[in-house]
C-alpha cells in the first residue's frame, strides 16, 4: 500500500482537469513571455572578439556559420579545469539532440568556454557530443557576458551576476568542503572553479553586424535542461537534496 | 540595417531586467504547477498489459526496470505506419541524451507504440537511439490511456479534417500512411509509479503538453525570430538523418 491519497478514475480525472486548466494558463504566459522576449531591443556589439574553433580562429559572427541566429551555451570550462562542468555537461547532454533541428531552423547553437580548445575537443569526444564549441582563451567574452569573473570581483563578494551583484564565496567553515569537492570533480579549488558560470546568450546577425537580444542565467537556464522538464511531471518531482548528477559516464550503476 | 529597435546597452539592460521579474514569477507559478501534479490522487492499475519488449513479454511493473516512476511516451507509431513521422522522431533525439540522469533520479522513460515491435526495432536502429521501446499491439495499453483509437482518427479537440494543421498530411506522407490512418495515434504521456508491487498512475498530458518533450522549443523561445512557424507549425522538422546538407 501506499500513503499517497489514491482515487477512482474519475476523482483522479476531475482533480487532472482543475490542473489542466492551470496548465494551460502557464503554456499562454509562457507564450506571452516569448514574445516579450523578441520585443526586447537589440544592442549592437562593436568589440572585435575571437574565438578558437575546429576550423580556425573565427569572429562573433564567424560563429553563427552561416545562419541568422546564434545560442551561445556558457559552458563551465575553465583554463585549469581537468574536465568540464558536470551540471553543464547535463544541461549539453539534453541539448545536443536537438542541435541538428535547429541549425536547420536558422538557429547555430554553439558552446562557448575559456578552456583552450584542445581541451573542449578531448571532452566533446569523450561525451559524445557533435554540436560546435569555441574557446574564448583570450578573448573578454566571458567576462563581458559575465560568465567568468575576475578575482577582484570575487574577493570583493560582488560578482556581476544574473543582473546583479553576488558573493559566491563559501560560507566560513564550509571553504574545505568546497575545496576537496571541486578538486575531485575540476582539479581546481572552488573559487577557481565558481569563477566560471553557467548562462545562455542570444544573438542576430544582420547586414553584417551582430546584435545581442537575450541573455539568461541561474534558473533562467533550467529550460535547457531536459530533465527538469521530466522530472516536474514525475511523481517524486526534482526530489534533490544536493547535487545527484554525475557526468553521463560516471554514474555508478543505471 | 535592422528593422528591430536598437537600443545602448544600458537600455537592453534596463528592459531585460523588467522581462526577468516576469520571468522569475512564471518559474514559481511552474513550481507550484509540480507541487501541484504531485498532489495529484493516484489510481492504482487493475488490469494486467503485456508489452512486447526486446527481450520478450513484458508486464507494466516490469516496465519499471527496477525503478519507482515510469514515464510512458505515447511515441505515435500506428500499425498502418511505414516509419515514424519527423516530430516524434525529433522528441526521442531529445531524449536519448537524457537517459543516463533520469535513472539517477529513479526514472525510467520508455516509449509505447502500436505498430509490431519488428517495425519499432528497425526504426530504432536506423535513428540510432538506445530508449527503451516496446509495441502494444497485443494489449489494450495504448487504447485505454487514449493514445490509439481503433475507429475514429484522433485529433485536437474541435478540428475537423479540413481544419488540421498542415503538419498532419505532412506527417501521415512521411510515415507512409494517409491522414486517418495516421490518426489512429495521438501523442500523450502518461506516468506511473510502483510501490510495495502496485501499479499507479499518477499523471497523463496530451497535445500543448507534451510540448515539454520537444526542447527545441524553449530554446526558440529565446531567439530573436521565437518559433517562427506560424500556422505551419512544426513542418519544419526532418528525420535527423534526412535534412539537406
Amino acid at each position: 500500500m501506499t500513503d499517497h491519497k489514491t482515487g477512482t478514475p474519475e476523482e483522479w480525472l476531475a482533480a487532472r482537469l482543475e490542473l489542466l486548466a492551470a496548465e494551460k494558463e502557464l503554456t499562454r504566459r509562457s507564450d506571452e513571455l516569448a514574445r516579450r522576449r523578441q520585443e526586447l531591443p537589440w544592442y549592437r556589439i562593436d568589440k572585435d572578439y575571437r574565438f578558437d574553433t575546429d576550423q580556425g580562429p573565427a569572429s562573433l559572427a564567424g560563429l553563427f556559420q552561416g545562419r541568422s541566429q546564434l545560442l551561445v551555451y556558457h559552458f563551465m570550462f575553465g583554463p585549469g579545469y581537468t574536465a568540464g562542468c558536470p551540471n553543464c555537461s547535463a544541461i549539453a547532454d539534453g541539448f545536443s539532440g536537438s542541435v541538428v533541428h535547429l541549425a536547420h531552423h536558422d538557429v547555430t547553437l554553439c558552446a562557448v568556454s575559456r578552456a583552450p580548445l584542445a581541451k573542449l575537443q578531448a571532452y566533446k569526444h569523450r561525451m559524445g557530443w557533435s554540436f560546435p564549441w569555441a574557446s574564448s582563451s583570450g578573448s573578454d567574452f566571458n567576462y563581458d557576458f559575465h560568465v567568468s569573473h575576475t578575482q577582484q570581483e570575487w574577493q570583493a563578494g560582488a560578482v556581476q551576476y544574473n543582473f546583479r551583484e553576488m558573493d559566491f564565496r563559501p560560507p566560513a567553515g564550509q571553504e574545505s568542503s568546497r575545496d576537496a569537492w571541486s578538486e575531485s570533480t575540476f582539479g581546481e579549488d572552488w573559487e577557481t572553479y565558481r569563477r566560471e558560470g553557467p548562462g545562455m546568450s542570444a544573438f542576430a546577425l544582420e547586414d553584417g553586424a551582430v546584435y545581442h537580444t537575450y541573455s539568461a542565467y541561474e534558473r533562467g537556464i533550467d529550460v535547457l535542461w531536459g530533465m527538469y522538464a521530466w522530472l516536474d511531471r514525475a511523481p517524486r518531482g526534482r526530489n534533490e537534496t544536493g547535487i545527484w548528477w554525475r557526468r553521463h559516464d560516471e554514474y555508478d550503476s543505471q | 540595417m535592422t528593422d528591430h529597435q536598437i537600443a545602448s546597452r544600458e537600455e537592453w539592460q534596463a528592459a531585460r531586467e523588467e522581462l526577468l521579474k516576469r520571468e522569475k514569477e512564471h518559474t514559481r507559478t511552474g513550481d507550484a504547477l509540480a507541487r501541484q501534479r504531485r498532489e495529484l490522487p493516484w489510481v492504482a492499475i487493475g488490469k494486467e498489459y503485456r508489452f512486447d519488449a526486446d527481450d520478450g513479454t513484458r508486464t507494466l511493473a516490469e516496465l519499471f526496470d527496477g525503478r519507482s516512476q515510469l514515464m510512458v511516451y505515447h511515441f505515435m507509431y500506428g500499425p498502418s505506419y511505414q516509419a515514424a513521422d519527423p516530430v516524434n522522431s525529433s522528441i526521442a533525439d531529445g531524449l536519448d541524451g537524457l537517459l543516463p540522469h533520469l535513472h539517477a533520479r529513479d526514472v525510467t522513460p520508455v516509449l509505447v507504440s502500436q505498430a509490431p515491435l519488428v517495425k519499432l526495432q528497425a526504426y530504432k536502429r536506423r535513428m540510432g537511439w538506445s530508449i527503451p521501446w516496446v509495441s502494444a499491439a497485443n494489449t489494450d495499453f495504448n487504447f485505454d490511456f487514449g493514445a490509439s483509437a481503433a475507429q475514429e482518427p484522433l485529433r485536437p479537440p474541435g478540428l475537423d479534417e479540413d481544419g488540421l494543421p498542415p503538419v498532419v498530411a505532412q506527417n501521415a506522407a512521411a510515415a507512409g500512411t494517409d491522414i486517418p490512418g495516421y490518426l489512429s495515434e495521438s501523442p500523450a504521456v502518461s506516468v506511473f509509479t510502483l510501490t510495495g508491487g502496485a501499479v499507479y498512475q499518477t499523471y497523463a498530458t496530451t497535445w500543448r503538453g507534451v510540448e515539454f518533450l520537444m526542447n527545441y522549443y524553449p530554446i526558440l523561445d529565446r531567439m530573436p525570430k521565437g518559433r517562427d512557424e506560424g500556422d505551419a507549425w512544426q513542418t519544419w522538422l526532418r528525420r535527423h538523418d534526412e535534412y539537406d546538407d
